[in-house]
């Protein structure tokens, strides 16, 4: 087996996981492949030390949220300044539609749940989005995330708890004792 | 914000978000990233970024800007010590002697400017610059009169 396809096992192999780490952080399917295009060919060079490494999947998400929040830096003073000002009710505009029916999660097929839940998720605004993607998949803590971003620990508090609520209300979720 | 809430809203969302399988990555993109590496390995390596040279070569060109760094150092200290060096300071500072008295004929006027100022008061500044600006109005308008006459004139010869 050559290099290069090895190579090509390899990125068969990670390309789902990395570019779904930039699809959730980006919401953009254009940058979100161009980012897992840069994350490639970063590992491309390091490739002799993490082909056989234990910790490369480990390593190709971090390099992926890493540029995927690159990326989004040059938007951030914009976003995070749309954020301060936004209020809670006003998400409410961008709810998706979802069919006139209270017990629609129980109809609904595992598949089709996904979506829903994958498409509630990229309907966030990037300032609720980010921060609740790296809390849920990344596991980062509240601390890590807000120093990731560079703001401070109370707005990440408050856009990750801002955007469960817009995601509980998207997704009819039910609350209490019982399931959701 | 109700503690408890919170806490069964973070549980009900993280159940939901984990249950999410990975995205499918677009089949185009494992040819897209093979022939951009493909290209990359067809250039030639000083079209290449550094870090991706051969290791001979990298240190070689290492090694040749190390010694070019060095000379230039070695270079500066001799010179800033040969006479021909203190010559060449001393045309300088002959050359810059020019603009030192640029700097203090700039400086005087400066100072009998802040002089006036001072004996004059804001109130005489203000109505100098009401008097430009009468005068810049004026010419426009007795620039505008004059080319509407002008061209009133021409219409009329035509």
């Amino acid at each position: 087996m050559t290099n290069a396809q090895q190579f090509e096992a390899f990125l068969r192999n990670y390309q789902n996981m990395v570019f779904s780490t930039a699809m959730r952080l980006l919401a953009n399917q254009t940058e979100a492949e161009d980012v897992t295009q840069e994350v490639f060919l970063k590992a491309y060079q390091y490739f002799d030390r993490i082909c056989a490494s234990p910790t490369a999947a480990g390593w190709l998400k971090t390099v992926a949220t890493n540029l995927s929040l690159n990326h989004l830096t040059r938007y951030r003073s914009r976003w995070s300044f749309f954020s301060e000002l936004s209020l809670s009710g006003r998400d409410e505009s961008r709810e998706l539609e979802f069919p006139a029916n209270e017990n629609v999660e129980e109809e609904m097929d595992k598949a089709e749940r996904c979506a829903l839940v994958e498409r509630a998720l990229q309907a966030l605004p990037a300032p609720q989005r980010v921060p609740l993607v790296l809390f849920h998949f990344e596991e980062l803590s509240y601390d890590e995330i807000a120093e990731k971003l560079g703001v401070s620990l109370g707005k990440v508090k408050t856009d990750i708890f801002r955007g469960r609520e817009a995601l509980r209300r998207k997704l009819r979720l039910k609350l209490g004792s019982g399931e959701p | 914000m109700n503690a408890d809430y919170e806490k069964q809203l973070e549980a009900g969302i993280s159940r939901e978000l984990k249950r999410l399988p990975e995205l499918a990555a677009p089949d185009s993109l494992v040819t897209r990233i093979m022939s951009v590496l493909d290209r990359r390995s067809r250039s030639p390596w000083y079209q290449r970024s550094w870090q991706t040279w051969p290791p001979a070569l990298r240190w070689t060109s290492f090694a040749v800007l190390l010694a070019l760094f060095a000379g230039f150092c070695v270079a500066g200290s001799e010179m800033a010590h040969s006479r021909t060096s203190q010559l060449a300071m001393r045309r300088m500072e002959e050359h810059l002697s020019g603009l030192a008295t640029i700097g203090n004929t700039l400086e005087a006027l400066a100072g009998s400017g802040v002089l006036v100022l001072k004996k004059f008061g804001a109130s005489f500044l203000i109505s100098c610059s009401v008097a430009l600006a009468l005068g810049c109005s004026l010419c426009l308008a007795a620039g505008t009169i004059y080319l509407r006459l002008a061209f009133a004139k021409h219409e009329k010869a035509l």
